[in-house]
């Protein structure tokens, strides 16, 4: 196992082809964690998550042929396949719940370095807001959120999950930022996406 | 710098993502000499520490240990599933072959064993040994007091049968169109498998048990070979 998590991930599913028991775990190991945080981030739900986690290795165990390698890495086929699995519950079941408790209690954030009243809220409250605010996000803004700022993926690669081009990514992350801006604002800062395209603000 | 250019890609500047590294200090340049652009800058900042720091915790977050184990014993059954068809498939082939064959060759068998044994019985050495009755030539049915033929040859060549016995009517073996091939024919009794009744359209009794013999007459024409057959009851 300890050379297993030295090889790439394509190797690795090639490996699973030929029944490698020991490749296909340390696959999982390696990308379970990014998908169901992506789905979790994406909505909310840790039953979610685990659901589609699981679909998403099923579907690799069944048909672990459709995979690409011109079309993007493996770990952005399998985000585009939990994606379009967590979608599809979303749509089904609207009533998902928020973070549970589990990722509240465990953050250990970093001091915040502002003490703006706006800003100056508790740090679990801050992250509450931060997850309802995403949350509330309209999904196309919300992925592009939760895959290039939460997960730090670049363009390309949110591109490819999403399905995409690199500027329908960046624009879309523009968006959902300055939306996420309003929503932390608590509606007090309502004009601050406007703000953005008022021409008398132009100092320089 | 504009405030226009600087708010398409502010995000960019506080996440270090533009693609032009000189446009991002163009960018922060701009903030320093822009008072809205410096209250945005801001804004973007604090959004994205909040975000990393929502981003940080959910690091620890991982799927349950049991879709591991249920994911794992998923794929060994398909393993499993994936050589398993092709024994499957080969071994009922196979199987399927062998029983064809095994009744094809038993078959050609038993017909190959009563044919030889009807018509050459004295060229088999693993064939019952006949149990010859070199009788002279044949007389008519009718001339043996006390037994019941069922009939008559061609040729009207009958086998003298001892009493209490039944046959059958002599059934052809060859068409013999030449008279004289039946004047030195010899009446040999032999023993055959009770099976070869069936080669000759004839019933077998239901008590027959396998390797039970029937006896029959067999008529040897002169050039030696069988020409007709009746069974002896």
């Amino acid at each position: 196992m300890a050379e297993l998590t030295e090889i790439r991930d394509e190797q690795l599913l090639k490996m699973m082809q030929g029944g490698d028991e020991g490749a296909f775990t340390t696959l999982y190991r390696r990308r379970q964690g990014g998908i169901y945080r992506f789905v979790l981030e994406m909505s909310g739900s840790p039953a979610l998550a685990e659901d589609v986690t699981q679909e998403v290795f099923m579907a690799l165990i069944r048909d672990n042929r459709g995979y690409d390698p011109s079309r993007g890495s493996l770990l952005a086929y399998l985000l585009g396949m939990a994606r379009h699995y967590a979608l599809r519950l979303l749509k089904r079941d609207r009533t998902y719940v928020s973070i549970e408790e589990g990722s509240r209690d465990d953050g250990k954030l970093a001091p915040h370095s502002s003490e703006d009243p706006y800003w100056a809220i508790s740090r679990q409250q801050s992250i509450q807001a931060v997850q309802q605010a995403v949350l509330s996000l309209p999904e196309h803004y919300r992925e592009a959120v939760v895959l290039c700022d939460l997960n730090e993926m670049s363009y390309e690669d949110a591109a490819s999950v999403v399905g995409c081009s690199v500027g329908t990514v960046r624009s879309r992350l523009h968006r959902g930022r300055a939306l996420l801006i309003q929503k932390l604002a608590g509606g007090k800062k309502a004009e601050a996406g406007s703000k953005a395209i008022d021409p008398s603000r132009c100092l320089a | 710098m504009n405030c226009k250019d600087f708010e398409i890609m502010v995000h960019e500047i506080v996440s270090g993502r533009a693609a032009d590294k000189t446009k991002q200090l163009e960018g922060l340049e701009h903030a320093g000499h822009c008072l809205w652009c410096a209250l945005r800058l801001d804004e973007e900042s604090k959004l994205t520490e909040s975000l990393q720091a929502f981003a940080r915790t959910l690091n620890v977050q991982r799927a349950p240990a049991r879709v591991e184990e249920a994911l794992v014993q998923a794929f060994r059954e398909r393993s499993g599933q994936a050589a398993a068809p092709l024994l499957g498939l080969a071994g009922k082939r196979l199987w399927r072959r062998l029983s064809w064959g095994l009744a094809f060759a038993a078959t050609v068998a038993a017909t190959w064993i009563v044919i030889v044994h009807a018509l050459h019985p004295h060229r088999s050495s693993s064939a019952p040994q006949p149990q010859v009755a070199r009788n002279a030539p044949p007389a008519s049915p009718e001339s043996s007091p006390g037994k019941r033929a069922l009939g008559s040859a061609p040729g009207q060549i009958a086998g003298q049968v001892n009493a209490g016995e039944v046959t059958t009517d002599f059934i052809p073996l060859r068409t013999c169109d030449d008279s004289e091939c039946m004047e030195e024919a010899m009446l040999v009794r032999v023993a055959l498998p009770a099976d070869a009744l069936l080669s000759f359209g004839l019933p077998i009794n239901n008590d027959w048990v396998a390797g039970q013999s029937v006896e029959a007459d067999v008529v040897i024409a002169s050039d030696g070979i069988p020409s007709a057959i009746r069974f002896v009851n």
